[in-house]
C-alpha cells in the first residue's frame, strides 16, 4: 500500500497549527477594531436633522448657556430636548420670515413636536443619568465634546462600556469644578493631582469599587 | 465502519439526519443572531422623547389634561406661585378688573405697566446670600440673553435683532413689587414669552431678588434710600441689603 501523504507532510501540519493561530489572532484583532469602529458607534456620524440647527451659533456665537434649553440636567436623568416654544421664545421675532425655520414654525402652529433624529444612543440596558453626572463633576465637554463648535452635532465619544469605565475607574481624571461644568473651552491641564483628589474628595465620589459595580450600570 | 459492521445490532448511522438537521438550523440561528443585537438595544418600551405612534402627536410623553393636580401640586400658594396678593382676582373684584394695570408706551414702543395693583411687594423667599448666588446663576442662564449681564437691555440677542426690552434701571422698575417680576417671568409681557415652564417658581424668586441686586449696583446713590424704603416691610431685613451690595461688586465688572 502506498504512503498516504508525502514526507513533507508533517511539517505542513506543524505549520498550519501555527497558521491556524496567527489566522486565529488576525481575525480577532480584526473582530476588535470592527467593533470600535464608527461604522458600528456611531462616533463622529453627523445627522441630518428636520431643521438645520447649528449649536456652533446658538451657544458658540450667542453664548447661550446650554441649560437655557436643556433645562432638565441638573434634574433629571434626560438633559432634554427643548419643546418648540423654546425654539419661539427668539424666532417669533427673529428669522420670524425665514423658509429656514418653517419646520419650527409648522410645529408651533399644529402643536406637533419637531422629530429631531437622536445623535446619542445608549442602549437601554444601560441606566444613565445626567443629572448625577452634572453634580459629580462631570462637565458637558468631557463627554459631548466642544458643541460650541458643532454647526451640526455628532457624537464626540464612541459610547461603548470601555468608555464608560475609563473615566468610572479612574474619575479624577476627568472632573472638573462645578462653576465650570458648563464651559465648553474647559482644558482639564488646568488642575493639578492634588486638586483633582482634592475635587473628588469634595464632591464625595465613590469608590472605583462602587463605580464599576455591574449593577451601577445595568440596574 | 462501525455502522456497517455491526448492522445487525445498531441500524442507525452514528449521526442521524436529524442530528445534521438540527445542527444546521443551530448554525443558521447563531449567524442570525448576530444581527439581533438591537433586542436588548432598543427594548420595547419608551423612555423620554421617544415617538409613539399610537397618538396622534406621536408623543410617547403625555401631557396632563387640562385642569388636573397632581397630588401635591395643587399650588396654593398664591404669592409664591403667582406673585399675586391673596385677594387678588377675587371678592369683589372681577378677572377683568383684576387684571387691569396702568400700561404705557415707552420710546422704544414697549407697552409698559406702571401700577401693579395685584403684585405682592415682597419676595416670599428670605433673600440670602445663597439666593442671591442661585439668582445670579439663573439669570446668567435665561435672561441675560436679551436683558443683559446688568439688565439693561442689551443681550446678544438684542443686538441680532430681538426688540430691546426696558431698562431695570429706571424709577418705574425700581419702584415695581416683587411680585410684578415675577409675574412677567411666569407668564411673559410684550414680546417676552412666558418662561414659566422653563423655570420653577423658586428660581423664578431667586431671579427676583438678583434683578433687585442689579438694581441697587446700577444706582448707588438711590441705594440708601431704597434700602430704608424696604426695611419697613422686608422679610429679612438685615440680609437682603448688605449681601445684595457685595454680590454686585463681585458681579459687576466680569460680566461679558
Amino acid at each position: 500500500m502506498a504512503q498516504l501523504f508525502h514526507r513533507g507532510a508533517n511539517n505542513v501540519a506543524k505549520a498550519s497549527l501555527v497558521i491556524a493561530v496567527l489566522l486565529g489572532g488576525v481575525a480577532f484583532y480584526v473582530y476588535t477594531q470592527v467593533a470600535r469602529s464608527s461604522y458600528l458607534t456611531n462616533q463622529f456620524l453627523e445627522k441630518q436633522q428636520p431643521v438645520q440647527f447649528s449649536h456652533k451659533h446658538h451657544t458658540g456665537d450667542d453664548g447661550i448657556d446650554c441649560r437655557y434649553c436643556h433645562t432638565s440636567v441638573e434634574t433629571s436623568y434626560s438633559a432634554g430636548i427643548p419643546p418648540t416654544q423654546t425654539c419661539m421664545n427668539c424666532h417669533n421675532q427673529l428669522w420670524a420670515d425665514s423658509p429656514y425655520l418653517e419646520p419650527v414654525r409648522a410645529s408651533f402652529r399644529d402643536n406637533k413636536p419637531i422629530e429631531w433624529e437622536r445623535v446619542h444612543d445608549l442602549p437601554e440596558y444601560a441606566y444613565f443619568n445626567h443629572s448625577i453626572h452634572v453634580a459629580k463633576g462631570v462637565g458637558c465637554s468631557t463627554c459631548h465634546g466642544q458643541i460650541d463648535n458643532m454647526p451640526a452635532v455628532y457624537q464626540e465619544s464612541s459610547l461603548q462600556m470601555e468608555w464608560c469605565l475609563s473615566c468610572h475607574r479612574n474619575p479624577e481624571a476627568f472632573i472638573r469644578p462645578q462653576s465650570e461644568i458648563y464651559n465648553q473651552e474647559w482644558d482639564g491641564n488646568d488642575l493639578t493631582v492634588e486638586q483633582r483628589q482634592q475635587l473628588k474628595a469634595d464632591y464625595k465620589i465613590r469608590s472605583t469599587q462602587m463605580l464599576t459595580s455591574c449593577s451601577t450600570c445595568h440596574r | 465502519m462501525l455502522t456497517s459492521n455491526f448492522k445487525v445490532q445498531n441500524p442507525k448511522p452514528l449521526i442521524s439526519n436529524r442530528a445534521i438537521f438540527c445542527l444546521l438550523l443551530l448554525a443558521a440561528y447563531s449567524l442570525l443572531s448576530l444581527g439581533c443585537r438591537y433586542d436588548m438595544q432598543d427594548q420595547p418600551r419608551y423612555k423620554a422623547f421617544k415617538k409613539n405612534d399610537f397618538f396622534a402627536d406621536n408623543k410617547a410623553m403625555r401631557e396632563l389634561p387640562e385642569g388636573t393636580v397632581a397630588r401635591g401640586y395643587l399650588r396654593e400658594n398664591k404669592a409664591f406661585y403667582q406673585g399675586k396678593k391673596e385677594n387678588a382676582g377675587s371678592n369683589n373684584a372681577t378677572a377683568a378688573t383684576a387684571a387691569v394695570a396702568a400700561t404705557t408706551t415707552d420710546a422704544s414702543g414697549n407697552t409698559v405697566v406702571t401700577s401693579f395693583p395685584d403684585a405682592i411687594e415682597k419676595n416670599p423667599v428670605p433673600v440670602t446670600q445663597e439666593l442671591l448666588d442661585r439668582g445670579e446663576q439663573r439669570y446668567k442662564v435665561f435672561c441675560i440673553v436679551c436683558h443683559g449681564p446688568v439688565g439693561s437691555g442689551d443681550g446678544m440677542v438684542v443686538r441680532r435683532g430681538y426688540p430691546k426690552p426696558p431698562t431695570y434701571h429706571d424709577d418705574r422698575l425700581r419702584g415695581a413689587p416683587d411680585g410684578h417680576f415675577f409675574d412677567v417671568i411666569t407668564n411673559g409681557w410684550g414680546k417676552m414669552n412666558s418662561y414659566g415652564s422653563q423655570i420653577p417658581a423658586a428660581d423664578r424668586w431667586a431671579i427676583v431678588a438678583y434683578i433687585r441686586a442689579l438694581q441697587i449696583s446700577q444706582n448707588p446713590n438711590g441705594n440708601v434710600q431704597m434700602t430704608q424704603n424696604n426695611a419697613g416691610n422686608a422679610v429679612n431685613q438685615t440680609t437682603p441689603s448688605n449681601s445684595a451690595t457685595t454680590q454686585n461688586q463681585n458681579t459687576g465688572g466680569q460680566n461679558r
